[in-house]
């Protein structure tokens, strides 16, 4: 993420009158700071050391080095944990082109009912998770399930959903990618209203087809909205976990061939009371996601578009 | 103002045909919706309707009793009081200290910015409830445990929001902000005269957020509070979700009304976003 | 009270799961608190009877809202005589009950009186959460012998006694009279057997097969569907000094096999069908004849449209006559600043004028042996007694300091047993292995 520095250098490089903006920025970043620095870092530096220690349910910790990260990367349970979050990821990253052309369609000059739409697509964003993943099991119910009914009228036998490997997680996953579609195409929509008019009306003047439009104006201009959205995904998919919970429980025996990391980490740490041990969970799912972040900013200059 | 809406009038003379993207948007929608469709029909079913495993589509009687039920079995208008109060408060400060760390992330020179940076971003990859324990305590030694400010405050500080108004303020141009320069501006003012309504779009995106995020937040109210009707209305709801025996019906309907609020508010901020757009288009 | 909301209505799983869950992970972080790790056995605990005009500000924690009702009729009481205690009632939701619990047991910062349930308990007693209630015992205030004296051992530990059970539960089975007549098949006996219950099931699922009803489904959690069934058959599930899984023992495995049984022959509905449709949802919608489960069952099916067919059975007779019994209890907390307060409210919760007024406003069977007479009329002529009767034989629930983590492990291997896809012996040679290894890191 150091890469922001040198980004930001690069671009201030034509006026560097001064290195530093003086006391200004500090007035601007330092309410925020205080906050994460209490609320939050903090505990993530209890975490880092908690990792190291065996810790008491209540409270009162051993130091045991680095056992616990032995012990973890000996877990056959943390590579499929790890193997089933990333298969979850990919197929709600799915949403993300698809949640692209969705907004840009929504954003079709002249379309009616445009604020219709974007309220049902804004449904699921807005449900109340406590009583809208209840429905969806019910959806995906294997015996009773609106979904196992209609694919029988097209003659196909559907599978107990919810408690098959493998189709557990497909489940959860299109669970996941409906919720996250409105909230994608909300932060694309802001993107897209930064786009100015101008250049469509200049391209329409040009004859470009509403296809090439979208290739050559908004699919550029939108990549900086598109790459903040990639990585909100892949760090929000990371921290799967309560709609896993809410969907199939803690008493299914399929969870085990369908946890996530970070379910891994909670019944480490609150199922098992194993808390030293899940200290180290944590830690090893903030570097893995950390290391993953940091490669996609360094990656993004070669196709982000700024300025 | 004029300029835009004459593009869209010229466009829509021509209509290009808008038709197979009303179907796509139309097929999505519906998919979208399927399921608050049939959240609509359990509420005004009875429990034995719902809780019946070939699943009745339709009620025999239609139990609008069900939404009476909602204000009995919880208390209601205080949650939703609670509710209010708290997400305008996050809402507010989410905003203020977001715009202002995001745009010096973005825009200005300080040392060791990027590591700060980093270290605002790191706070989302932990499991975002490793936190609990350490937030508990630090808002018991202030005293804040039973008390508004309590509620609201880890949520006050959002690495998201900062993430989102710095990718927004990246990608404002420059040429605004350097005439204000020189013209003796300084950076508070350069902030909120020229920055501040150019970024409208993205600060209404960090609203809505906040809002669903405040709106349905459950773990850390039913924490820090010990009175059921000083909780926010998610955590009514869990409350009415834990009975040994569940009232489905009454529980969607909750959840419904518990959600009509937020849904109200985007539809009418949808407008005013759209609105402010067209006339930040203009300068 | 179940144990665990083990007796998830399709959705209950859910809700725990999004109520509390998405909060429970949280635990980690946190400050250690140098918590006091006095283990159980500690001195008496201290008590004297406060003074009436004591003045106080106590909280009261529980997590189910359909009984605040009865709980705060009993606190008009108590605040006739306590009339400067004020007592505020905290309710939060199950899953995150034991989060929120945690959090401020890690803080010092738990309620001064609070619900207590048995595979939590050894948890709290050991690390020196929970005052003893041996001083009240001693004092005269409370009387364990007007309780079940299983549910006594089950909130003893290291012979300390720590908690007051509030209410109890047991189990039985579930019988739709109707579906019993459209299968021809005979009601059965107060007295049946194993192979009596295994025949009727069965007969049951062949003749309406075609309506895709089935003899019998249960929750398939320990303690209304395996435990009994253990115990039935002569097994344990862990030994008395909680450091051995009884998994392996012939007499178990033969208590799980009965469940086997009554899957493989198609008496039930399959693991995967009851864990997407838990058993007393196919029970209500009238697709199960037999439904064994709790007491607590009885206000769902009350309401359900079966409700007039129904009649309830006690247990069908194993090798021995067997239940489980679990109940809720009330406990102190140690660090509790109204230490004499609370307990005042402790001991009058505990009274027969309390417990009666609690089996008369109907939402639990209360714990008090002679209140619960309001409880067997609830639903007249179903029978309702059975579970009161069956307390003389019941168990109480299995548990260890660290119940949850064995729970898990039953949860997630026992299924390959239940459906076939493994022999009993060899899952429960696993389990029992795993199961040993989790009890030995409790120490």
């Amino acid at each position: 993420m150091t890469s922001s520095t040198s980004e930001a250098m690069r671009a201030d490089a034509p006026r560097r009158r001064r290195r530093y903006d003086g006391a200004w920025p500090w007035l601007f970043v330092l309410p925020l700071l205080i906050g994460v620095t209490g609320f939050y870092l903090w505990p993530i530096i209890q975490t880092a050391y908690y990792s190291f220690t065996t810790w008491g349910v209540f409270g009162g910790s051993t130091w045991v080095g680095g056992a616990n990260y032995a012990q973890l990367f000996r877990d056959p349970q943390l590579y499929r944990s790890l193997l089933n979050t990333v298969i979850y990821t990919a197929i709600v990253l799915l949403g993300v082109p698809l949640s692209v052309w969705l907004a840009s369609l929504l954003n079709t000059p002249g379309l009616r009912f445009a604020q219709f739409y974007r309220v049902l697509f804004f449904l699921p964003y807005v449900a109340m998770p406590t009583a809208i993943s209840l429905v969806w099991r019910m959806i995906f119910n294997g015996d009773f399930g609106l979904l196992n009914w209609f694919l029988g009228l097209l003659g196909i036998d559907g599978p107990y959903w919810l408690t098959t490997p493998w189709f557990a997680l497909v489940a959860v996953s299109i669970v996941g990618l409906w919720s996250s579609l409105g909230f994608s195409m909300i932060l694309l929509g802001s993107g897209l209203k930064n786009i100015p008019p101008e250049l469509y009306e200049a391209a329409e003047l040009d004859g470009a087809s509403r296809a090439r439009q979208f290739r050559s104006i908004t699919v550029p201009l939108l990549t900086p909205s598109i790459f903040f959205v990639l990585i909100v995904t892949i760090i929000s998919s990371f921290q799967l976990f309560d709609l896993l919970y809410a969907m199939l429980g803690t008493h299914n025996a399929v969870m085990p061939k369908t946890m996530s990391l970070v379910f891994y980490f909670y019944q480490s740490g609150f199922i098992t009371n194993d808390k030293g041990f899940a200290a180290a969970v944590a830690i090893f799912i903030f570097a893995l996601i950390g290391l993953i972040t940091l490669f996609q900013f360094r990656f993004q200059r070669r196709w982000v578009h700024n300025d | 103002m004029t300029e835009l809406s004459a593009s869209v009038r010229t466009r829509s003379r021509r209509r290009p045909s808008h038709a197979w993207i009303h179907v796509v948007l139309a097929v999505g929608g519906f998919i979208m919706a399927l399921p608050f469709l049939w959240q609509i029909i359990m509420s005004l079913s009875t429990n034995a309707e719902v809780q019946s495993v070939t699943p009745v589509f339709w009620p025999a009687h239609l139990q609008w009793g069900n939404y009476v039920q909602v204000f009995e079995r919880m208390p209601f208008l205080s949650q939703l009081r609670t509710s209010i109060v708290i997400t305008v408060i996050r809402t507010l400060a989410q905003i203020v200290l977001c715009t202002l760390a995001g745009y010096a992330f973005a825009r200005m020179r300080f040392p060791f910015k990027g590591i700060l940076l980093a270290i605002v971003l790191s706070i989302l990859l932990v499991p975002s409830q490793a936190y609990l324990i350490s937030q508990y305590q630090i808002v018991q030694s202030l005293g804040w445990l039973n008390t508004v400010l309590g509620l609201v405050a880890p949520g006050l500080f959002s690495a998201f929001g900062t993430f989102l108004m710095r990718t927004a303020f990246i990608n404002l141009p420059r040429e605004l902000e350097e005439a204000a320069r020189i013209d003796g501006a300084n950076p508070i003012q350069i902030f909120w005269r020229v920055m501040l309504p150019l970024a409208r779009p993205s600060i209404s995106a960090l609203a809505i957020t906040t809002v669903l995020f405040s709106w349905n937040e459950l773990l850390w109210p039913l924490v820090v509070t010990t009175d059921s009707a000083q909780m926010p209305l998610a955590a009514g709801l869990a409350t009415i979700a834990g009975d040994v025996t569940i009232n489905y019906p009454v529980l969607m309907a909750a959840s419904l009304l518990a959600m009509a609020p937020v849904l109200i508010a985007f539809i009418v901020m949808q407008r005013r976003v759209i609105d402010g757009l067209a006339t930040s288009g203009l300068k | 009270m179940p144990a665990t909301p083990q007796r998830l209505t399709h959705g209950r799983r859910a809700l725990i799961g999004i109520v509390g869950a998405l909060g429970a992970v949280a635990l980690l972080s946190g400050c250690s608190q140098g918590a006091a790790t006095s283990t159980g056995s500690s001195s008496d605990s201290s008590y004297k009877a406060v003074a009436k005009d004591t003045k106080a500000d106590l909280t009261y924690a529980v997590w189910d809202q359909t009984q605040v009702k009865a709980i705060d009729a009993n606190l008009e009481g108590f605040n006739k005589e306590y009339p400067n205690i004020k007592v505020t009632v905290s309710v939060t939701p199950f899953a995150d009950y034991w989060t929120k619990l945690q959090t401020q047991a890690s803080s010092d910062a738990l309620p001064d009186l609070f619900w207590m349930n048995g595979p939590n308990f050894q948890l709290y007693a050991a690390n020196g959460k929970l005052e003893p209630i041996t001083g009240e015992v001693k004092a005269g205030a409370i009387d364990p012998k007007n309780y079940s004296s299983s549910l006594d051992e089950l909130y003893t530990y290291n012979k300390v006694e720590y908690g007051v059970p509030k209410d109890f539960d047991t189990i039985g089975v579930w019988v739709n009279k109707a579906l019993f007549q459209e299968a021809g098949v005979a009601l059965p006996s107060d007295d049946w057997t194993w192979d009596d219950f295994q025949k009727t099931a069965t007969e049951i699922s062949q003749n309406l097969k075609s309506k895709g009803i089935y003899g019998v489904s249960a929750g398939m959690d320990g303690q209304t569907t395996y435990y009994p069934t253990i115990f039935q058959a002569g097994g344990y599930v862990v030994s008395p000094d909680g450091k051995k899984s009884g998994y392996d023992d012939p007499a178990t495995e033969a208590g799980l096999q009965f469940w086997a049984d009554l899957i493989k022959s198609g008496a039930s509905p399959n693991m995967k069908q009851l864990t997407e449709t838990p058993g007393d949802q196919w029970f209500v919608s009238g697709k199960s004849a037999m439904y064994q489960g709790g007491d607590w069952a009885r206000s769902e099916i009350a309401a359900a449209p079966i409700a007039k067919d129904v009649q309830a059975y006690r247990l069908p007779k194993g090798k021995v006559d067997a239940n489980v019994i679990h109940g809720v209890a009330n406990v102190v907390a140690a660090n509790s600043k109204n230490k004499g307060a609370a307990q005042a409210l402790q001991v009058y919760l505990a009274s027969k004028e309390a417990q009666q007024q609690q089996g008369d406003m109907g939402a639990v069977i209360p714990a008090y042996t002679g209140t619960q007479t309001a409880f067997a009329k609830s639903m007249p002529g179903v029978n309702l007694q059975l579970f009161l009767d069956e307390v003389s034989v019941a168990k109480p629930l299995p548990v260890s300091k660290n119940t949850a983590a064995w729970n898990t492990l039953e949860t997630n291997l026992l299924p390959d047993a239940f459906d076939g896809t493994k022999s009993v012996s060899d899952v429960g040679k696993d389990l029992a292995e795993q199961m040993n290894a989790a009890l030995a890191k409790e120490k």
